[in-house]
């Protein structure tokens, strides 16, 4: 079991008990955990820039758990959900899971499943933080281009050589070249196969 | 020669006194009139052989014994008779009476007696002589007379009734006419002005009119018309007239006249009452007949009935076919069979059918006959009833009653579940925390340094949430038990009907024969009538339930036990009791159902316990199970 320093577990149950156990069972695996006695206490407060998950009631006094997973993605807050309820059925799970909960877990749970759970939201979390500081840092890059390099650049990607980037863009392949050069290096591409991925990753996010 | 002539003339004098006393005594046997002497000097009398033959007795010579004579006249008489006699002694006065005589044989007569008395120069009476004659015939005629006419009168007077006659020697009102309209005999019949005035001004025109043309034409009448008498009073008179004509030649009229009053009235009366019977007929849609059902003959059918079956109540006589045929098809059978059990048995009847008029329209109809057993056989009367707008009725009340019986068990289904679901999520959370708490114990001392501290605080936390989960469940124990006590006396019976028709469907639903073998006048129990219905719903459901697929039969028995307690069975063929876990059923959250809560059949347990009483099940020696009951009567009525 691989413990994530600094990961913050929020944990949203009307119940101080349920809170209160398992706030105390991630203290026996090292995980700082946030108690909310309702959805709304949550969603008042910034989620941090650092690896975290939440551990959500279904049902809750006026905003329910599923409710409080909608509005988050509707803010484009990416946070790992666990479900737990006492009360669940299949369809429930089901809509909950295909929203892109990690886990459904009725209650009573066994605290293994509840921390394997936990553990998998917290790389989730990680592998997405990665992802999208990765994503902001190819911006950046992208943002660094001159016009005329994002124009070779889409020419160099669509697979044209630099003969064929130079006729299409009407210059002289000696410039067509240099230009070529700045966006592999302003890019940090080794290869244009790796250009490629970028570029790619870059149209994904942006048309998010 | 004149001795000779004397005595030839004395000769011819004798034969022709003989003679004559001969005639005189003819003359008296034919005329039944006797004559008597009396010497008054000797007081000897001399009757003649009629005198005897009227008194009943043999002609004989020699005088008549007077104490005789006063013994044969009548008792009632006697006085008078002797009076008579004296006072004509004593004065110029002849006696002429009539009086009885008892015959020895007993027999009556009635006499007519006169006599003459006969004095000397100095005016002493010395003699009596009289005729008597047997005047009983003609006074038996008289008399038979007098009673016929006091009859006519009297007849007249009780009728109401009087005859006149109108024709050449005059104008004849009987007594009584004059009683019928009011007027005194004294005056007279009134002339013609004086009869039309009595006439009801409405009436007067056309009596007029009648009394002109019998005139003119000679012709009779019979009319009914109002008369006002001099008192105010009006009277209904019926006037018959009929032309008197002999050897064809007019004489007069001969008439009566006869006070209806009474009739009129109650004609009027029954006139009203009929039509008032016929409005309540239609309003209520009840007709009335009479008839017999095994000749078919209808002697009476009112307007309504017609009309019930669609006829027009105008037309005439509607045959017995005509009504018999709109009866329906499917009902026909049935019908004829409970009609014809009747006329054989003699019995009423009761019948309900349904009918289609030649409009097409289908109506529920009722019958009751009466048997007339005063008549021939099949004499039926009775009334016909469109009970279409009740049939209706019911049928709707029925359909509400399903619903609302569908509704009622729907929603205590309904309410279990929900309870459950509650009281699951409830309990749930102590219990997660519990489990969470001492998770995080186990990892504390699992640890390679043991966080003691934690350790306990998580056991602490363990303890705490186990307690809530505990006290959670009494307060859900303690909110039922606040609704609980609505004790009442319950009529456990009437309690297993009501469940019986609240499952009706189930029971239609999985083709369950139902029996109820309910023992009569069981006393009542105090009871909360909600739980029993519970208890028993519960069972009876299982026992449905049970009872899938296989030959159903659901029996339940009441019965009153020796030690004061009711005792309901609940029998079904089902499955029967799992075996070596006949009495973990009554656990809660066992269930043998994939929907059974497992709550039932313990909620019931804890129901009847709190009652008193005891519930247990047994595998019958067939198939299925048997689930009882035990109710306390004597104890919880004392409480």
């Amino acid at each position: 079991m691989t413990t994530q320093a600094g990961a913050t577990v929020f944990i949203v149950d009307d119940d101080a008990d349920v809170r209160l156990s398992i706030q105390r069972l991630l203290k026996t695996v090292g995980l700082r955990a946030e108690l909310f006695a309702t959805a709304q206490d949550f969603l008042r407060r910034n989620i941090p820039d650092a690896p975290s998950c939440l551990v959500l009631d279904v049902r809750l006094p006026e905003v329910g758990g599923l409710e409080v997973q909608h509005k988050l993605a509707a803010a484009g807050i990416n946070i790992p959900i666990i479900f737990v309820t006492a009360h669940g059925d299949i369809p429930m799970s089901v809509k909950a899971m295909k929203s892109g909960a990690v886990e459904f877990l009725t209650k009573p749970f066994r605290d293994q499943d509840l921390l394997d759970a936990i553990q998998q939201a917290l790389q989730r979390d990680q592998l997405a933080r990665r992802q999208q500081s990765e994503i902001a840092e190819l911006h950046e890059r992208h943002k660094s281009l001159t016009a005329r390099e994002r124009e070779v650049m889409e020419l160099m990607v669509s697979g044209m050589q630099t003969k064929q980037i130079a006729s299409a863009l009407g210059t002289s392949e000696v410039t067509a070249a240099v230009h070529r050069g700045n966006v592999m290096r302003k890019m940090h591409a080794g290869t244009p196969a790796e250009l490629g991925s970028m570029v790619e990753r870059l149209r994904l996010s942006s048309n998010r | 020669m004149a001795n000779e002539d004397v005595q030839r003339t004395l000769e011819e004098l004798s034969r022709d006194l003989q003679e004559s006393k001969a005639r005189l005594e003819e003359a008296q046997r034919i005329a039944h009139v006797g004559h008597y002497y009396w010497n008054l000097i000797a007081n000897r009398v001399l009757w003649s052989d009629e005198l005897y033959r009227i008194y009943g007795l043999s002609p004989q010579k020699g005088p008549i014994d007077m104490a005789m004579v006063r013994e044969m006249i009548h008792p009632e008489d006697r006085e008078f008779v002797f009076r008579t006699a004296e006072e004509a002694l004593h004065s110029e006065a002849r006696p002429n009476i009539e009086h009885r005589v008892v015959r020895p044989d007993g027999e009556v007569r009635i006499v007519h007696a006169m006599g003459t008395v006969k004095r000397d120069a100095s005016g002493r009476p010395y003699e009596m002589f009289g005729a008597v004659q047997d005047i009983t015939d003609r006074k038996r005629a008289e008399e038979t007379l007098q009673q016929t006419q006091v009859y006519l009168r009297e007849g007249q007077r009780l009728a109401h009734m009087g005859s006149w006659a109108f024709n050449d020697s005059g104008h004849y009102w009987a007594e009584e006419l004059y009683q019928i309209f009011g007027l005194n005999p004294e005056n007279g019949a009134p002339t013609i002005e004086q009869y039309l005035a009595l006439i009801h001004p409405q009436d007067r025109a056309s009596v007029s009119e009648t009394i002109q043309i019998m005139y003119q034409q000679h012709c009779g009448f019979d009319i009914t018309k109002r008369i006002v008498r001099p008192d105010g009073q009006m009277r209904y008179v019926r006037c018959v007239a009929n032309p008197v004509v002999e050897q064809g030649v007019f004489k007069g009229f001969l008439g009566t006249a006869i006070d209806v009053t009474e009739q009129e009235i109650l004609t009027q009366e029954l006139r009203r009452e009929r039509a008032y019977l016929t409005e309540a007929q239609s309003l209520a849609h009840l007709g009335s007949w009479a008839c017999n059902l095994v000749t078919q003959k209808i002697f009476h059918s009112s307007e309504e009935n017609a009309r019930l079956y669609g006829f027009d109540p105008r037309e005439e006589a509607i045959p017995f076919d005509r009504f018999y045929n709109t009866i329906l098809t499917e009902d026909e059978p049935a019908l004829r069979a409970k009609l014809e059990n009747a006329i054989r048995t003699g019995a009423d009847y009761d019948v309900e059918f349904r009918i289609q008029r030649t409009d097409g329209a289908i109506r529920f109809m009722r019958g009751i006959g009466h048997h007339n057993p005063s008549q021939e056989d099949g004499e039926y009367l009775g009334i016909t009833i469109d009970i279409t707008e009740r049939k209706r009725a019911e049928e709707a009340r029925e359909k509400l009653r399903q619903l609302e019986a569908d509704l009622a068990h729907m929603n205590r289904v309904n309410m279990m579940g929900e309870l459950a679901a509650a009281l699951a999520h409830e309990i749930k959370q102590p219990i997660t925390a519990a489990v969470t708490n001492a998770g995080a114990c186990l990892r504390f001392l699992e640890m390679e340094r043991p966080d003691i501290l934690e350790a306990r605080e998580a056991a602490s936390g363990t303890i705490g949430c186990a307690t809530r989960a505990a006290e959670i469940i009494d307060r859900v124990r303690a909110l039922f038990k606040k609704t609980a006590p609505q004790r009442e006396a319950v009529n456990v019976n009437e309690l297993i009907r009501e469940i019986a028709l609240l499952l009706q469907n189930e029971i239609r639903r999985h083709s369950v024969a139902v029996h109820l073998g309910l023992a009569e006048n069981l006393p009542e129990v105090m009871a909360d009538r909600v739980q029993l219905q519970q208890v028993l719903m519960n069972l009876m459901l299982n026992a449905i339930e049970a009872m899938q697929g296989v030959s159903a039969h659901l029996e339940i028995n009441s019965q009153q036990t020796d030690d004061g307690q009711l005792l309901i069975a609940v029998s079904d063929t089902g499955l029967g009791l799992p075996t070596a876990r006949a009495e973990q059923i009554f656990d809660a959250f066992f269930t043998t159902k994939p929907q059974g809560t497992g709550m039932g059949l313990a909620i019931s347990r804890s129901i009847v316990e709190s009652h008193g009483g005891r519930l247990w099940a047994s595998s019958n020696s067939g198939r299925g199970a048997t689930f009882r009951f035990t109710l306390p009567y004597e104890e919880s009525l004392r409480t």
